[in-house]
């Protein structure tokens, strides 16, 4: 019945760079690396019963109130992501440190969002039985391989311009959804809790 | 040359998942919040009503389990669950601890019953209560189905499982020579379904707060724990 926690995450391959960057291998990996890793956090949301709980921070009143601080940090830092993005295309008059922010901000907003989706698919798994649960299982899943996508894009030169403004913009607006069904919610639900 | 950054943010990401999933699974949930029901479980059991007052569930009962029912490795995981009835009219909660079960029904106006008994090792429920109150029900991994009577009808009803601050809540106390005893189940969606009884008196409850594990009744503020058999 409880499946090895760390077996379904191995199922998740290792992005391996595209060999030789040919042609189509350039979207193809990156598209399929999404998938797969949208589909294998799914799977294992699905497969592995939930634990009901897993361990909390300290200082917090609930596993819930840390998740939806963390979120919150991690769309905080998603809004640095967009502005930060329209600098480094020039939209925006910013400083020449703009790239920099725009990686480091990126980062950090990805390994806050790390902790909130392992609680999630580890103690509560993928639900469908009301709508708000399933569009976040559903879109929690795909932000994270839209994520790895995003990345494995960055490694191609010469990209079609208008490509990873999309990737990124499909990734913030996934990022979105997935915030207002949580933590929005939970914060509308149970209040502004600490 | 190839950029290396992108590929080290993701493995750093995969390594902190692979890290706090090793955590989580070796911390089990032993260490989880609910754990501390071995403070919570006598609460409901200790200012119960007299067993000669006919209205008033009695709690006592759920404290009727301490027997050395030594739980063997394969009954069901510790885990609370909380849903509705078909119908809609009424919430159902269940709470397993060690292959124990206590189950709680109420319609949020003035009809509730409190039920307890053991979950098989198939996930099976069995759960009785006063006044010929029974539950039946089978639990898969993420929820329980069955049916509970109550009053002479019977309601099926589906229960999710239900994670911290959802789930089953009790307060008990005596107030100026008041007997207060309410049941609220905190569903998964953050509404709460719950009945009061003054003296035996049921009615609707006033929301409680589950984060504060307190509820407001009457001008008072009264101690609201978890269930758990």
């Amino acid at each position: 019945m409880t499946v090895d926690p760390n077996a379904a995450t191995q199922g998740v391959p290792s992005p391996e760079p595209a060999a030789g960057g040919g042609g189509a291998a350039r979207y193809l990996v990156p598209a399929l690396v999404a998938a797969a890793v949208a589909v294998a956090l799914g799977a294992y949301g699905k497969v592995h019963a939930p634990a009901g709980t897993a361990f909390n921070l300290a200082g917090f009143s609930s596993t819930g109130a840390v998740k939806s601080w963390l979120a919150t940090a991690a769309f905080a830092l998603a809004l640095v992501q967009v502005v930060s993005a329209l600098m480094v295309y020039g939209r925006l008059p910013g400083p020449g440190r703009a790239p920099a922010l725009h990686r480091w901000s990126g980062r950090l907003a990805f390994l806050v969002a790390v902790p909130v989706a392992v609680h999630c698919l580890y103690a509560l798994g993928y639900r469908s039985s009301e709508p708000r649960a399933l569009w976040h299982s559903l879109l929690g899943c795909v932000f994270f391989g839209a994520f790895s996508a995003k990345m494995l894009l960055l490694r191609s030169e010469r990209l079609p311009g208008p490509l990873l403004p999309l990737v990124g913009g499909l990734v913030f607006a996934v990022l979105t959804v997935v915030w207002l069904t949580s933590a929005l919610w939970f914060f509308r639900t149970f209040g502004v809790t600490v | 040359m190839k950029r290396s950054g992108p590929l080290l943010t993701l493995l750093a990401g995969l390594l902190l998942a692979l890290c706090m999933l090793t955590l989580n699974a070796t911390t089990g949930t032993r260490a989880a919040p609910y754990a501390q029901g071995d403070a919570a479980a006598p609460a409901p059991a200790s200012s119960g009503p007299p067993a000669g007052e006919p209205p008033g569930p009695s709690p006592s009962k759920t404290s009727a389990g301490t027997s050395s029912a030594s739980p063997s490795p394969d009954v069901p995981p510790d885990a609370d669950y909380a849903g509705r009835t078909d119908d809609g009219s009424s919430a159902v909660a269940v709470s397993l601890r060690e292959g124990r079960a206590v189950a709680y029904f109420c319609d949020g106006r003035d009809r509730e019953a409190w039920l307890k008994g053991e979950a098989g090792e198939d996930g099976g429920l069995a759960l009785t209560g006063e006044r010929g109150a029974e539950l039946t029900g089978t639990l898969t991994g993420r929820h329980v189905r069955g049916d509970v009577r109550v009053g002479g009808r019977t309601y099926a009803f589906t229960a999710d499982r239900a994670v911290e601050p959802s789930g089953l809540y009790r307060a008990t106390a005596t107030v100026r020579g008041a007997e207060y005893d309410g049941g609220w189940i905190v569903l998964p969606d953050g509404r709460q379904v719950g009945v009061l009884g003054r003296d035996g008196e049921r009615s609707a409850a006033p929301r409680i707060d589950p984060e504060a594990g307190a509820v407001t009744v009457d001008g008072r503020r009264l101690a609201v724990r978890p269930v758990t058999p």
